[in-house]
């Protein structure tokens, strides 16, 4: 290494120019030990890969399940009466709701909205009863964009007055066929009853009990005539947008427009996923912390192995005139390549997996496809890279290997020169 | 009288392929080595010395002739049995790393005997009375980082004897040591030989080691060059 | 070739590079502590989510009316003997309860929901949600207490509370509609909301009454033991002909998914972890078998088996992975202690109780899987090893005395 040492003594004269040199020797010192640097530059590399992978393949998952979520039904944002979303009353409706519509519409980035009113009612069939949910809809705008239209086990969707989209569960309990007639009983505005007759022309499926047997859908004037609604009042405005991660900036847009109103993005109207999401991201960050504990061990583990391999060079270094600084620099400098390679090798390993399998998805075991349908899961995942994730695991891992390197590193100010030389043997 | 030959050689020829140029460096080599005999083979670096023990010591193989030692054909000994047969059969002395760093000076006399599975008293027994016999029994808790060239040559001895083996192989022996301390060691493997009757065989290029040998072979480019038993013959 | 011998000279071997390999075994105690103290909370999770759906008015195993299922009616009911009690030794029963259970709708004076009505006798309601919950007021005091109780969230979409009354309508048996006004007794609170909305509790004669049948429409049963349910179900088969017995996997599959998955998440935590020890370890295996490779050579050359050269790597990683896994499953021990009871995640319970998690990490260690982890350690501390001691063999013991 004559020739590496002299390049040494020249980068420390030249540190004012820039240490070109010193940078190349770093370089060619790792290459010293082929085998430990792809080691300790695999284990870097595994350690973000693993970061960035399990955040990918969570965070397409969960954009899946919300998207799934709101095109279902819900809905990207939704605009209602400023007290409805914590107690749904039928007296806090939109006014003028047609004209909410046309407004939102028109906004950039939004892909549909419609109106709906809604109210809990007695729902029977000869002599059953169940209590529903009744959800007055415009039809021909729902069947545009929301996937409920199409969750079909019999019969079609609403086109008509005095037709009623039913539930499968519902269906069954109540003993209703396309075809058969249902009542529905509730609460009208100012107290009066509210009575609506409609025949059955479609049942859905969607898979979650919950909406299966507790949802009717009819068309929205029926449900302002049976209420005693006004013509031009709803009580939700719901709103589809391109996508999840766009839909929170629209919501601020619809924020704007839908003065005095309470507009909704899908942080509120799923809050269960948001909790969920946060969860899963922090079992994700512990398991990385973890993983770069054990990774920055044994990165520290290699660099004591050629500190201690290379004392007498070490020795000879500080002999010739160099400083024990300038040692730990050029240590440093070796533990950034390191870092850098190690970082090439997991994001490039995560870009193509993540890649291939953006384009594949995951199939997810056969026989959970009723599960997977029943918590707003599609039977295919399909990850998004995380951008957000390879951050976090480049800085991470970049503190991790300076620590490793300090740790054999400030030992090398106590070396002596005469000890370290005869260390050759 | 085939029992009285320890070592032979017919024909040994052992080539390397150096940076793709052929090196030979073993030419046809003829050597016959009788029970008793202390031999130095000596020559200039290059000349095949190194090899020659190599291959009789079963760490090399020839690529032709036939090598026989102590009644037993190499030639078909596969890589456990060659190590067999050195565990059982031969005492080797190297020119420095002889010893198990991680061992006491006595643990690692004791080392072969254990690899032979010789019980526990036994051993301890036979490992002390030879560290005694060599002068080094103050040496016997001591690790070979705490003692000095001559003192671990002297271990690496002891322990290369200790089982009996048929024939002690020494390659440079002398390679680390000053020559004060190379006499002190001739002068014990000569006792070995006189006393014990060990058959020694060392290769060197140092004067003093093969003043104390009572045959030399010199051999140059691969081949034996000089034989004193022939002449003597 | 001794074991002995060659355990003593892995040992030495390791003791030689105390700074080094006491860092190895750092890594190795963080990975077996971390994969002992997750797999204790995933064992935790899945218990609690078979527990919460066990719970969940389902019992083990429950028995219903055939047909009830599909259409959950009060004509698809069965009768239980006076003084029945299930045939099984009272060391594995938790116990059981009768209930009958339909649809409902309930009304306040501000709202109007669908609901489940369940008449209960309070003394058999320990096995499930409901004799476990805290209240808010009064708990029903027994069979024929002729109020309710509802849950809390339900009772503020009502906009009721404790004292007031509610209506009531439910199909009869005739299937004609009856309808009663009922007190509340009580408010109950579960961890999340979702039961709470959804059921509506009363004496379980007073329910018979309302519905004018003297007969039950689900019967479930809590054991003990998880692993005894297939014997006891399978009894229960026979005893209970012409209805449908059914265990909670069949009736929460959605848990029973998870309670699967949960297993498999134990290998993956393993590999990962073990993913990331991997390349330090086969490091310092090599560096501590190349840096003695003149040492091996001189070995071989005096007549050590090439296997036995292989042991002795071998061994060097065994012995540590064996102190690792011995120390990181103590530091795993005594980190669940510490954790005690467990980990609050109150501040996720929407989202733990829809995929019917409970708002408490509580760490269930398991002997059997620190036993699989130790097992997989060790296994792995070899395979690690197999490579530096192929390379270390591949040397001939004449290059390794020539370096």
């Amino acid at each position: 290494m004559v020739e590496a040492t002299l390049d040494v003594t020249v980068g420390r004269q030249q540190r004012r120019g820039g240490a070109h040199g010193i940078v190349a020797i770093a370089w060619r010192n790792l290459w010293r030990n082929r085998r430990r640097t792809w080691l300790m530059a695999s284990g870097i590399g595994f350690a973000v890969w693993m970061l960035v992978f399990a955040q990918s393949v969570q965070m397409g998952t969960f954009n899946v399940m919300v998207d799934n979520g709101a095109r279902m039904s819900l809905g990207h944002v939704q605009v209602q009466h400023p007290d409805y979303h914590d107690n749904p009353r039928l007296e806090d409706l939109l006014s003028d709701a047609p004209a909410l519509r046309k407004s939102i519409e028109s906004l950039d980035g939004v892909v549909a909205a419609s109106l709906r009113a809604q109210s809990f009612a007695l729902v029977s069939a000869e002599e059953r009863s169940f209590g529903a949910q009744i959800m007055g809809v415009e039809a021909d705008r729902e069947a545009k964009w929301s996937t409920l239209p199409t969750m079909i086990a019999d019969g079609r969707y609403l086109s008509g007055p005095g037709e009623a989209y039913v539930g499968a569960v519902l269906a069954r309990n109540l003993g209703l066929r396309v075809g058969d007639e249902l009542v529905m009983l509730g609460t009208a505005k100012q107290g009066g009853v509210a009575a609506a007759v409609a025949r059955v022309v479609g049942i859905f499926d969607t898979g979650m009990v919950d909406v299966d047997r507790a949802l009717v859908q009819i068309p929205i004037a029926d449900f302002q005539d049976a209420w005693s609604l006004e013509v031009d009042e709803a009580h939700t405005l719901v709103v589809l947008a391109e996508g999840v991660e766009s839909s929170l900036e629209l919501a601020e847009e619809v924020a704007e427009t839908a003065v005095g109103l309470n507009t909704l993005n899908w942080h509120v109207l799923m809050p269960e996923m948001v909790q969920f999401i946060e969860l899963k991201a922090v079992g994700v960050q512990l398991i990385f912390v973890l993983i770069a504990i054990i990774v920055t061990f044994s990165v520290i583990n290699a660099f004591m192995m050629t500190v201690f391999e290379r004392t007498p060079e070490f020795g000879m270094l500080k002999a010739i005139g160099m400083r024990p600084g300038a040692i730990l620099v050029q240590l440093q400098l070796e533990a950034i390549w390191l870092w850098a390679l190690g970082i090439s090798v997991g994001i490039g390993a995560a870009v193509l997996l993540v890649g291939a399998l953006g384009i594949s998805g995951i199939p997810l075991p056969a026989g959970t496809e009723e599960i997977l349908r029943g918590m707003n899961m599609p039977n295919r995942l399909y990850p998004g890279y995380s951008w957000e994730a390879t951050w976090i695991g480049v800085i991470t891992m970049f503190v991790g290997t300076q620590v490793a390197v300090l740790v054999p590193g400030l030992r090398l100010r106590r070396l002596r020169c005469v000890e370290a030389l005869r260390a050759q043997e | 009288m085939s029992s009285d030959i320890v070592v032979s050689c017919k024909g040994v020829s052992r080539t390397y392929q150096e940076e793709s140029v052929p090196v030979h460096a073993l030419r046809g080599v003829d050597f016959e080595f009788a029970r008793g005999e202390f031999v130095s083979i000596a020559g200039p670096s290059g000349s095949g010395k190194s090899t020659l023990l190599n291959v009789i010591g079963g760490l090399d193989r020839p690529d032709a002739g036939t090598i026989t030692v102590d009644g037993v054909e190499l030639n078909g000994l596969n890589e456990t049995e060659l190590s067999d047969l050195r565990l059982h059969k031969m005492g080797f002395v190297f020119q420095s790393y002889n010893l198990i760093p991680v061992l006491s000076a006595l643990e690692n006399v004791e080392f072969i005997m254990q690899l032979q599975g010789v019980g526990p008293a036994e051993r301890a027994e036979r490992a002390m009375s030879m560290l005694d016999s060599l002068d080094i029994v103050d040496l016997a808790d001591r690790r070979p980082g705490d003692m000095s060239g001559g003192q671990q040559q002297r271990v690496a001895i002891a322990r290369s004897i200790v089982t009996n083996p048929v024939l002690l192989l020494a390659d440079e022996p002398s390679a680390n040591l000053d020559s004060a301390t190379t006499e002190d060691l001739l002068q014990l493997l000569r006792r070995l030989n006189e006393e014990r009757g060990v058959s020694i065989l060392t290769a060197t290029h140092d004067p003093i080691v093969m003043s104390y040998a009572q045959r030399q072979v010199n051999l140059r480019d691969g081949a034996i060059v000089e034989d004193s038993a022939a002449k003597v013959a | 070739m001794p074991l002995k011998l060659l355990l003593q000279l892995s040992t030495r071997n390791i003791l030689r590079h105390k700074r080094r390999n006491g860092l190895l075994l750092a890594a190795i105690i963080v990975a077996v502590g971390a994969v002992t103290v997750s797999n204790s909370l995933i064992r935790g999770m899945q218990y609690d989510m078979a527990d919460a759906a066990v719970s969940n008015l389902t019992g083990h195993v429950k028995i219903l009316a055939e047909g009830y299922r599909d259409d959950p009616n009060i004509d698809k009911n069965f009768v239980l003997a006076e003084n029945w009690q299930p045939d099984v030794a009272a060391e594995e029963l938790v116990g059981w309860a009768a209930r009958v259970r339909v649809p409902a709708v309930i009304m306040s004076e501000r709202g109007t929901r669908g609901i489940q009505f369940v008449g209960i006798d309070p003394d058999q309601e320990d096995i499930s949600f409901i004799g476990q919950a805290a209240y808010d007021g009064e708990r029903l005091t027994d069979g024929s207490d002729g109020r309710v109780v509802i849950g809390r969230a339900l009772a503020e979409q009502l906009e009721t509370t404790v004292g007031r009354r509610l209506v009531i309508i439910t199909q009869g048996a005739d299937g004609l509609n009856r309808e009663a006004g009922f007190r509340i007794a009580g408010l109950y609170d579960t961890d999340g909301t979702s039961l709470e909305k959804i059921f509506v509790f009363t004496g379980v004669n007073t329910l018979q009454k309302m519905v004018g049948a003297d007969v039950f429409t689900e019967l479930s049963i809590r054991l003990v033991r998880e692993p005894f349910l297939f014997q006891f179900k399978t009894s229960m088969i026979e005893f209970f002909t012409g209805l449908e017995v059914l265990d909670w996997r069949e009736l929460e599959p959605q848990a029973a998914a998870m309670f699967v998955f949960a297993d498999a998440a134990i290998f993956i935590w393993f590999f990962i972890m073990m993913g990331a020890l991997i390349f330090g370890l086969v490091n310092t295996l090599i560096t501590s078998v190349m840096e003695r490779v003149r040492e091996l050579g001189m070995l071989r050359a005096v007549g050590m088996r090439p296997k036995s050269v292989i042991v002795q790597v071998v061994l060097e990683s065994s012995i540590l992975m064996f102190i690792g896994v011995a120390c990181g499953l103590i530091a795993g021990w005594l980190f669940i202690l510490w954790l005690g009871e467990g980990i609050d995640l109150s501040r996720f319970a929407e989202g733990m109780d829809a995929f019917g998690m409970r708002t408490t990490m509580r760490p269930i260690p398991l002997a059997g899987d620190m036993l699989l982890v130790a097992g997989l350690s060790l296994l792995f501390g070899v395979l690690a090893s197999l490579y530096p001691a192929w390379r270390v063999v591949k040397i001939k013991p004449l290059e390794a005395l020539r370096r």
